[in-house]
Formats: structure tokens, sequence, C-alpha cells
């Protein structure tokens, strides 16, 4: 019976999942219990990042915090602020923090998490330029709003959205620059971003699809004052978002000799092991088999699978996820689940629009017309839990029945 | 009141009117004057001649009654208005108190060099499918189509199934792009591609040689045969000469009257409400419309919605459009089935669940066009319409016990079913037996709904959805 320590290199909701899933499960572990040390680089512990734009419709942070008193009063786990993992030393079984001091390790499990990937566009660091990813960012872009006057939200994306709908919170008047012919085009297809687009365009949100910022220019006083698209338009903005997207952490796999993916991310395994037996990397920091993932979802079964194994219980490998994702954008309610692209050969594509109610629903079945593949839905996705829940199975009903709610 | 109907052209039209004439009890005589030989028959069959499934003679159409009238091979030379006289090439002269003019259409030749001869024939080889004349069996060897409307699709398949190697040149980027939307074209392609006929989309002719065709990108295509389906010009000359109103065809009211109201048009020479008719069952319409409008019917012609059905062999496709630019109205749904691979497709647009308009592709034509037909309301399960489906589905309506409903959590319907027996008996207290809707919380319903079932009596299950 001895105590073993686990280190996790980073406090966000992958990490914090982690946490809770050793904690649930320690009691039980017969090879003794787990020390558990987080070194966390924010200054707060875990919040629950995917609802970070509360914080301008009169949210506070603390309505955010996933790490309540029961963790952090936990005699057995210890939580560093301010204290960034910056090295690693595989042999000896240490990490070092940003404060110096030396932790060592039985387990280590990497959740630094990403980075918000900015394009490098003349004009990007000047003042009135922000990104969006932690409350920090968003206590920033709250101080710099100005009430009447344009923003640029650089991606069309989730996070996009939810920055111009926080934008628009604070008075100003969003534009949303998309690269993509359509927004949200990771999760949704052509004919629900179109419904999305105008839903959100009726709300004074102006919308630039397939198109890139070519740069932003300083006013008199230093600050973003004018932004130039490649479609040549231009907007006089005294405040741009960046929310193009994420790039993994993954700056700690080089210094201590851990493989990267092609793309970025720590490379791991399906069980999200490095090729150390001691190493694990999960959430938006993993890359699994190669591939990243930037939703909470598949970071908590990570966090669950490398849990499972640290107590030595039988259970499954992360398999993979999908990019499912309902969410209410600006008042629109938009959903894209399973294969929402008809990418599996031979797959059937069955659309209802109604463009009176400005609802949009596709789904996709395999090439017998029986099994749903996936789908999207904007305007109205009463139907998406039923529909996600049958995602991979044999419809139990017509999915004008399902759709309709009938 | 005892009227004589002289009827000019000795097409489908002209062949309609005569026989509903005598049927509704026309008193006077009935004359149709036709300029070909042949006794009247079915042109929309004429493909059939092509690749010779069916022999011309089987395409006359059943004889009319012997109270009419028939001339053969014979022109009218001009039309007096005032004097409500006739003259033919032969030199007679016949007199009317009502003239028709169902003088149809001819093709339209592109302005291709080569393609006429200097004595204004078409060059050897240069085909048309418009009369019986021009329509006898092809010869072997290659055939290129000029024209990727529904014609040039039709022949295009025929010819290629008859065992001619075929390349079809289209000038517009999609094929029969008039009554095909972008997907119905995608499902066409694939069946082209399928039977082995070439398509040049984009591409214009610009030279006849004996035996190829050369397009504008510089390509030379095979062309023993070159079949031109660059569509039809309605023939107007003789309204013309006789200074009637023509816009694109000899205009006419909801009476099918021109704007001398003893001389109608119908078929495809007329223009009705500013649309040409381009299928032999409008133009079918058109002379039983005006069969009853001259045996003492007062009802205004009001065309049919417009149903186009190429002849496709092992391909139902279907393109509904409304009767009337009145008809389109904007509509308010719509839904669309693509299904590449099976070689199906789908879009309606429907107002107040009923068929605007519409295309589709396989199995559901007939189904569909009934309920076109009929300006049905459409039934509740769409989808198995527009498949073809029985509409049974798996589970009669029940949610399978390893299907995850919280994903944020991977709870299963099983495990809350589970934490229910384990006396979870509402959302709260499933929620803290399972995570499950702590996540995103949009699985709440769904659970919600289950809590709703589970504490209901037990007949009452099973048949919710």
């Amino acid at each position: 019976m001895r105590t073993r320590t686990l280190v996790v290199a980073g406090y966000g909701m992958a990490g914090h999942r982690l946490v809770e899933e050793m904690r649930t499960g320690n009691r039980g572990d017969a090879d003794g219990t787990w020390r558990i040390v987080v070194l966390a680089e924010e200054p707060r512990p875990a919040y629950d990042r995917v609802a970070l734009s509360s914080l301008l419709s009169g949210a506070s942070a603390r309505d955010l915090t996933l790490a309540g008193p029961d963790v952090l009063g936990d005699p057995r786990v210890e939580v560093h602020l301010h204290s960034p993992v910056t090295g690693i030393d595989r042999t000896a079984g240490t990490v070092t923090c940003a404060k110096g001091r030396v932790f060592g390790y039985d387990a280590l499990v990497l959740a630094t998490g990403s980075r918000p990937f900015v394009p490098p566009v003349p004009g990007r660091e000047l003042p009135g330029c922000f990104v969006y990813r932690t409350v920090e960012d968003i206590d920033a872009i709250r101080a710099a709003a100005q009430p009447g006057r344009d923003a640029v939200v650089v991606g069309g994306g989730l996070l996009g959205l939810e920055a111009a709908g926080g934008l628009r919170q604070l008075g100003m008047r969003p534009h949303v620059v998309e690269m993509a012919p359509w927004l949200m085009a990771q999760q949704i297809d052509a004919g629900g971003g179109r419904v999305l687009a105008e839903a959100i365009a009726r709300l004074g949100v102006r919308v630039h699809c397939s198109t890139v910022l070519r740069g932003i220019e300083p006013g008199a006083n230093g600050r973003a004052a004018r932004v130039t698209l490649d479609d040549g338009t231009v907007v006089d903005a005294p405040l741009v978002v960046f929310s193009a997207g994420v790039r993994p952490r993954d700056e700690l796999a080089d210094p201590a000799a851990l493989a990267r993916a092609e793309r970025g991310g720590f490379l791991v395994d399906q069980w999200c092991r490095t090729a150390d037996e001691r190493v694990w990397a999960i959430g938006e920091c993993a890359a699994v088999e190669g591939r990243c993932h930037g939703l909470a979802a598949p970071g908590y079964r990570m966090a669950e699978t490398v849990a499972r194994q640290l107590l030595g219980r039988e259970g499954d490998a992360f398999a993979g996820a999908d990019a499912s994702a309902r969410l209410k954008l600006l008042g629109v309610d938009v959903a894209g689940f399973g294969d929402a692209h008809a990418r599996t050969g031979g797959s059937i594509e069955y659309v209802r629009e109604d463009r009176r109610a400005g609802t949009y629903a596709k789904v996709v079945l395999d090439r017998d017309g029986r099994t749903l593949l996936g789908g999207v839905l904007a305007g109205d996705t009463r139907a998406y839990p039923v529909l996600r829940a049958l995602t991979g199975r044999e419809l139990t009903a017509s999915p004008d029945t399902l759709l309709t709610g009938a | 009141m005892k009227t004589d109907v002289v009827v000019v052209g000795g097409g489908p039209a002209a062949h309609r009117l005569a026989a509903r004439l005598v049927q509704y009890g026309h008193r006077g005589t009935v004359t149709v004057i036709g300029a070909e030989d042949n006794a009247p028959y079915n042109r929309a069959l004429l493909g059939s001649v092509l690749d010779g499934t069916l022999s011309p003679g089987q395409l006359t159409l059943p004889a009319l009654p012997s109270t009419v009238r028939l001339l053969t091979g014979t022109r009218v030379r001009t039309i007096d208005r005032a004097r409500h006289t006739v003259r033919l090439d032969d030199g007679r002269e016949l007199t009317y108190d009502v003239l028709v003019l169902a003088t149809g259409a001819r093709p339209r030749l592109p302005w291709v060099p080569g393609l006429v001869t200097a004595r204004g024939q078409l060059a050897d080889g240069v085909r048309t499918v418009r009369t019986a004349t021009d329509c006898h069996p092809l010869p072997a060897g290659p055939v290129t189509v000029l024209g990727g409307g529904i014609l040039g699709v039709e022949s295009a398949l025929r010819l290629r199934r008859a065992g001619h190697e075929v390349t079809l040149v289209h000038r517009e980027h999609a094929l029969m792009e008039r009554y095909f939307d972008a997907g119905a074209c995608a499902v066409l392609d694939d069946l082209l591609a399928e039977r082995g006929v070439a398509v040049q989309l984009g591409r214009r002719a610009t030279e006849f040689m004996p035996g190829k065709l050369v397009l504008d990108d510089g390509q030379v295509v095979a062309a023993g045969t070159l079949l031109l389906c660059t569509g039809v010009e309605p023939e107007t000359a003789p309204a013309r000469a006789c200074e009637l109103a023509v816009r694109d065809g000899v205009v006419v009211d909801d009476r099918l009257r021109t704007s001398d109201p003893h001389i109608h048009a119908i078929g495809d020479c007329a223009e009705h409400a500013g649309a040409v008719g381009a299928t032999v069952t409008g133009a079918w319409e058109q002379a039983d419309a005006l069969a009853r409008i001259l045996t003492g019917t007062n009802r205004p012609f009001s065309p049919s919605p417009q149903v186009l059905r190429p002849r496709i062999a092992d391909f139902d496709a279907v393109a509904l459009t409304p009767a009337s630019a009145k008809g389109i109205e904007e509509a308010e749904e719509t839904i669309s089935l693509m299904d590449r691979a099976g070689g199906r497709y789908a879009w309606l647009a429907l107002r107040g669940g009923r068929i605007q308009r519409g295309v589709v592709i396989g199995p559901a034509v007939a189904a569909v066009g009934f309920l076109h037909e009929r300006a049905a309301v459409l039934p509740e399960d769409r989808l198995a319409l527009l498949t073809g489906s029985d509409g049974t589905y798996a589970e009669d309506g029940v949610l399978p016990d390893d299907a995850v409903v919280c994903h944020c959590n991977n709870v299963t319907h099983a495990a809350l079913r589970q934490a229910w027996t384990g006396g979870a008996h509402d959302p709260a207290a499933l929620a803290r037996a399972t995570r499950a809707t702590t996540g995103c919380g949009s699985c709440t319903g769904v659970v919600r709904e289950l809590c709703a079932t589970l504490g209901s009596p037990p007949q009452a299950q099973g048949g919710a959805s």
C-alpha cells in the first residue's frame, strides 16, 4: 500500500473531469490511493469555458466555476494556480512549474488545452484586438466595448458566433467574417448555414462569408480602427475578436522528447497514452491517433479513459467523437450531429425546410434508408436529443414524425 | 348554328381537335389541311423510330371520323381574313367560319458552319427529329447529339442503347436545366455516365465536317450522324402573313382566339399567357378545350399543371410545374431527397402541404405525380413517399436500450431505466444518480419524457415516440 502521485498539467475542463473521476473512483483502488497535484496556468480553478459568453450577459466568473469546495478542500488534491508546467524530466519522473517548484510523478497527464489561432494579418497585435478563450479575455473585451460602433469577429464557427452575440449584448454592431462559404461549416451544411445566416442577419449581425481579413489599420490613437476584408469591404471597427479556431498547447513535447502529431498535439494512442507509459494527454492538447478534438465532450471521454487506467479498472479505449453540437446562437437554435455532411459512401440525404417558420432539417441515412447517420437542424432543434440518441441505429419512427415532434 | 371549321396543320393537335369536334356534336364541316404526306401521327414517339424500336407506320393516330375532310401533302398559301377564305398551294380555295392554326413548330437550327449546304439543305449526316420524313433509323456508327434538353437526352440514351457510340454536346452547364435543378442534374449525369454516353457540357459546336463535329474548345468528336436537338421555333409564318398578333408564338386569349376573333391557334404554334407549348399533352389539352369552346361551352381555357416526363428506359423522372405564372406563388416549404448512389432524387416545393412544383427521379414518380395531379395534401411520412419505402420502422417508436441519451456523460437509456428502478423517479434524482442532463443540458427533454413514460401505467407504455 503506497501513495502514488498523479500530476495533472493544466486545469481546464478535461483536467477537471480527470480529477473528478479520480476522486469518485479512488476509494476502491486496490493498489493504494492517488495523491493528485494539479498545476494550473490560469489564476482560477477550472471553469465552464463553454459558457464563457454568459459573462457578457450578466453571469459572473463564480457562476462558471466547476471546481467547488469539495474538490479544493479534498486533502488528496493539491491545486497550484499560476503554475504552468515549464519542463518535464521523464527520466527522473518530475515536472517543473513556472514558480520553479519541482513535483515528482508516478503518472503525468497533460491537459494543457489549446490556444486561439490568430491568422497572420497585419495589425493583429494592435490594441483593440482580442482573442476569446479565458475569463480575462472576456473582461478585456467588455472593458474595450464601444456601444453603437461596429466590431469585427474573425471566424464564423461556434465560438465566433457566441462572440458576436456577446458583442451585441454590449451594444456593438458585430460583423462576422468567415472563410468558408457558410457559418459553422464544421457542424452544419450549406442549407443550415443559410437559415442561420438569415436569422442572425435579422438581428443586425452582418455576415461576410467566403472571405478573410486583409488587414487592420490603426487610428490616430494607435488602436485598431479600420478593418479591410479580402473582398474589399471596409469596416470602421475599434474592436476585433479573433475566434478562428485553436491550436493545441503542445510546446512541452519537444524538450521532453515526446512525439507530436503532424498537425500538432501530443501524439497518443487510443488509450490517450504517449510512448512513455507514465505519460498521458487528454483534451484539446491530445492528438488521439493523430487527431485533435476541439469540444468538451471528447475531452471528458479521454479523461474517463485515463482515470480508469490509473485506477486499474476495465474499460473501453477512447472511441473517437463526432463534432455533434446543439447550440443557441443569438437566439437561433442550431445543431449538427453524426455524419452531418453525408460523407458516408452511398448515404441518403433527406431535407425539410419551412421558409415561413425559418426552420431547416436534414437527416442523413445509410443506403438502405433505415439507419440514421447524422443530420443538421436549424431554427428548431427540439428533435436533437432523440435524433442524436438514434444516430448509428435504425430509425424508430419516420424522420417526419421525429422532426415535427408529432 | 352551323359553322365550317378549317384547321391548318395536320399534327397531333389538329387530329385531336377534329376528333373532339365530331365527338362533341359539332354541326358543320371540319377540314384538316396537313402539309406532310402522312396521315396524322404521334410526333412525340419519333425517337422510337430513330433507334428502330417502332416503324413510322406504328405512330399513325387513329383514323378520323369519316365526316372529317383530311387533305394531306397540301400547304396553305394565303389566308384572306376579309373574305374568310384560305387558298391552298394546289390552287383550291376553302371558305371558313372558324379557322384554326395548328401549324406546330420546326427545328431550330444553330448557326454552325458546315451544317447546311449551299442549297439550303441539311448536310449529309445531319438529322433532326421532327417529322416522319426525317426520322428513319440512323446508320451504324458514332452519333453526336447536339442539345441537352429533354429530346437530346432521350435521344442520346436511346441511341446508346441501340448500340451507337454517342456524344451529347450541350451549351449550358447542366442537362435539361430548364426543368431539372442541380440535384436532379447530378443524378442524370450519373445515369449518362453509367450508360456510357459521353457528355460535353458548356460547349458549343463551331464546325461540322463529314463524320465529325468541332467544339469551341478545339475538341473534335466523332459524328457519323449529327442529330440536332437544339429546340424548336413555333411555325408562325401563315399568321404573320395575314398580320395576326405574333410574339414568340401566335398570341391567343383564354378562348384560344388570335387577334382575329374568327381565327384560333392551338398547340406548339400558339402562345397562351406568355408561354409557348412544348409538349404533346399540352397541345392535346388545348385541342380538347377549343373543341368544347367551338361546340358551345363557355368555359375559358385554363392549362393544367405541367407535367414533364422524359421517356428514358429504366429511368423514371418527372418535372412538375405550375400551370401558369400565377401558380408560382412563393412556396412555404420544401422537401428534398438526395440518394445519388441509388439514383433517386426529389425536390418538392409545397404550399399548404400540397405540391407547387418539383422534380422527382426514381420510383416515387408515380405516387408524387398522383398527389400533384389531385392537388392532394402529402402524407405525414414524406420520406416514405419520396423513397417509396413501406413506412415501417424499428422498435415501434421506443428508444433502444443501448442508445446514449446524455452524450456529455455517456449515459444510456438502459442506465437511466436502471436508475429509475433504483428509486430515482424525477429528472433531478436521475441527474444525481447518472449525471445525465448535467452537461450541456440538451437531453433534459428526453429525460423528462422518460420519467413520464416510466411513471405512467404499463398499458400506456410502448407507444410513445
